[in-house]
C-alpha cells in the first residue's frame, strides 16, 4: 500500500470523519436537524418574553434580541462541542479498528461539525437581520471574530479533558450536565457584567466563559465595552486546559483505543 | 516482517493478572501466511489485534513497516443509519482514496457483494450475513501487506462462501494473512506457518502442521 505521511493521513481521516458525522446528523433524524437550527431562535424568543414579563419594556442601549442571539449562538457552540465530544470515544469505538483513526480525531471532527453548524446558524441570523433591516454594524469585527475563534479552542480544550475523564470516571457526564446550567445562568448570557452588583461581579469573574461572552458582545455593540475582559485569565484557562487535556489524552490514548 | 521485543500483555482480573504474553521476543518473517491457534481465551484475537497495532502491549514493543487491514469479521466500524454505500465511501476516504477511485470501488463492491437494492439502504436493515458480506468485500479492494482475519471466513450462503474464498485465494497471492481460526482444514489450506498461544507463551512453527500438532497436544492435556 502507498505510504502516506502523517499529515496526509490526518487530513484524510478528518475529512472522512467530518463528512460521516454530517451524514449521520442528517440521516439519523430530520427533526433533530430542524431543532439544531431553530433552537437559537426559540431561545431568543423565550428570553425576550421572559424579560418582558419580569421587567417590562426596559430600555437598553442595545438591541436585546440581537444580544441574545449572539450570546446563545456562542454558548450553544460551547455546549455542543463539549456534549458531543464527551460521547465521541464510546460512540466511535468501532472505528478504532482502523489503525489510522485515533480517538482524538473523533473529537476534532465532532468539534468541527459543531463549528460548521454554528457557522450556518450565524448565516441564518445575518439573513434575518438583513431582511428586517437590523443595524448589523459591528464595533470591532476583529475582536468579535477572535472571541468566537478563541472560544472554539477553549471549548475543544475543555471537551478533551472531559472526554478523557468521562471515559474513566463514572458520572462525569451527569456533573457536566449540571455544570451547563450553571454556565448558562452564570456567564453573562442574558445580562452584561455591568448590570450586576459589585459582589456578584466578583463571583462571576471566576467563570472563564463570562470573559468570552463579554468579549464577544462587548466588541459587537457600540454601547457596550470589554473592560471586564481579562485576556490573561482567558489565556491561562485555555492553555492549562489544553495542556492537561493533551497530557491526559497522550497517557491514556492506548487504553481508550482498546476500551 | 513483524518484530516483537520483550512483549508482555495481560488483563487485570479480580483474581490477579491474566497473562496473554509474558515477555515474548520473536521475529515473524515476511510473505508468510500465518495461522494463530490457541484455546478459547488464550488471547489469539488480542495477539492478532496487537500485531495489527490496534491494541497495545503493557510492556515491550511490536514493530513492523507493513500495512495491516482492520480485523475482518468485525462490522463495528459501520454506522447503522447510513447506507452501505455511504459506509463504503467513508472507509475509502479513511484510506485517502480520490473521488474517482471511490466510484470505481463502489461499483466493484456492489457487484461483488450482490447486495442489490440493499446497497442503498441503511446498514441497520441488513442481516448479519449481509453485513459480513459487505465487510469482506470492502477489505478485498485495498492493498494491505497483511490481512487480519478473525474466525469469520464463513460469510453468507454456500455460493457466496465459495466466491469469497476464491477472492481471498487470489488476494493472498499479493498479501499475507494472519488468520485466527479453530478450523484446521482452513488453517492447513491457507497458512504456511503457525503460532500457538498458550499460558502466556507463544511459539512460532515454520510449518502449520507442526503448530496444529502442538495445539492438539495442548487440548488433550487440558481435556
Amino acid at each position: 500500500m502507498l505510504q502516506r505521511n502523517y499529515l496526509q493521513v490526518f487530513f484524510a481521516v478528518q475529512k472522512a470523519l467530518f463528512l460521516r458525522e454530517l451524514n449521520m446528523r442528517i440521516s439519523v433524524s430530520r427533526l433533530g436537524l430542524f431543532w439544531t437550527f431553530f433552537q437559537p431562535f426559540f431561545q431568543v424568543m423565550l428570553f425576550v418574553l421572559v424579560k418582558l414579563l419580569l421587567f417590562g419594556d426596559t430600555a437598553e442601549t442595545f438591541d436585546f434580541a440581537v444580544f441574545l442571539a449572539i450570546n446563545f449562538t456562542a454558548y450553544n457552540m460551547f455546549r455542543s462541542i463539549i456534549n458531543k465530544s464527551m460521547g465521541a470515544f464510546t460512540a466511535n469505538k468501532g472505528l478504532f479498528n482502523y489503525k489510522q483513526v485515533k480517538p482524538i480525531d473523533t473529537i476534532i471532527a465532532r468539534s468541527m461539525v459543531e463549528v460548521f453548524i454554528t457557522g450556518i446558524i450565524i448565516l441564518i441570523f445575518i439573513v434575518i437581520g438583513l431582511y428586517f433591516d437590523y443595524d448589523m454594524n459591528i464595533k470591532n469585527l476583529v475582536m468579535f471574530s477572535l472571541g468566537f475563534l478563541w472560544l472554539i479552542v477553549f471549548s475543544f480544550s475543555l471537551a478533551l479533558c472531559l472526554a478523557v475523564a468521562n471515559t474513566f470516571i463514572a458520572s462525569v457526564s451527569k456533573i457536566v450536565g449540571f455544570l451547563m446550567y450553571a454556565f448558562m445562568f452564570g456567564s453573562a448570557l442574558f445580562y452584561t457584567v455591568d448590570m450586576l452588583s459589585p459582589e456578584l461581579q466578583n463571583i462571576i469573574y471566576f467563570n472563564p466563559l463570562t470573559h468570552f461572552m463579554e468579549m464577544i458582545h462587548g466588541s459587537y455593540f457600540y454601547t457596550l465595552d470589554t473592560k471586564h475582559v481579562d485576556t490573561v485569565y482567558m489565556m491561562s484557562w485555555t492553555i492549562s486546559l489544553l495542556f492537561f487535556g493533551l497530557w491526559f489524552y497522550m497517557r491514556l490514548e492506548k487504553k481508550i483505543i482498546s476500551l | 516482517m513483524i518484530e516483537l521485543n520483550n512483549v508482555t500483555k495481560y488483563f487485570q482480573t479480580k483474581h490477579g493478572k491474566k497473562y496473554i504474553l509474558d515477555n515474548v521476543s520473536i521475529v515473524i518473517p515476511s510473505h508468510t501466511n500465518i495461522g494463530i491457534l490457541g484455546r478459547n481465551g488464550a488471547g489469539k484475537s488480542t495477539l492478532m489485534r496487537m500485531l495489527g497495532q490496534i491494541e497495545f502491549p503493557n510492556n515491550g514493543k511490536i514493530t513492523s513497516a507493513n500495512s495491516f487491514s482492520w480485523p475482518l469479521g468485525l462490522s463495528g466500524g459501520f454506522v447503522g443509519n447510513m447506507t452501505g454505500k455511504a459506509n463504503v465511501r467513508f472507509v475509502c476516504r479513511l484510506y485517502g482514496k480520490s473521488n474517482k477511485e471511490i466510484q470505481e470501488i463502489i461499483t466493484t463492491i456492489k457487484d461483488f457483494t450482490e447486495l442489490g437494492d440493499y446497497f442503498d439502504m441503511p446498514i441497520k436493515t441488513y442481516s448479519s450475513g449481509m453485513k459480513s458480506r459487505l465487510n469482506f468485500g470492502l477489505s478485498m479492494v485495498f492493498d494491505f501487506d497483511y490481512l487480519l482475519i478473525d474466525e469469520t471466513l464463513s460469510v453468507g450462503d454456500t455460493r457466496f462462501k465459495k466466491k469469497s474464498k476464491e477472492a481471498l485465494m487470489k488476494k493472498i497471492e499479493t498479501c499475507s494473512v494472519l488468520l485466527v481460526s479453530h478450523d484446521m482444514k482452513i488453517l492447513r489450506e491457507l497458512c504456511d506457518a503457525g503460532i500457538v498461544v498458550n499460558e502466556g507463551k507463544m511459539h512460532y512453527y515454520e510449518n502449520i502442521n507442526d503448530a496444529i500438532d502442538e495445539y492438539e497436544k495442548i487440548n488433550k492435556k487440558a481435556g
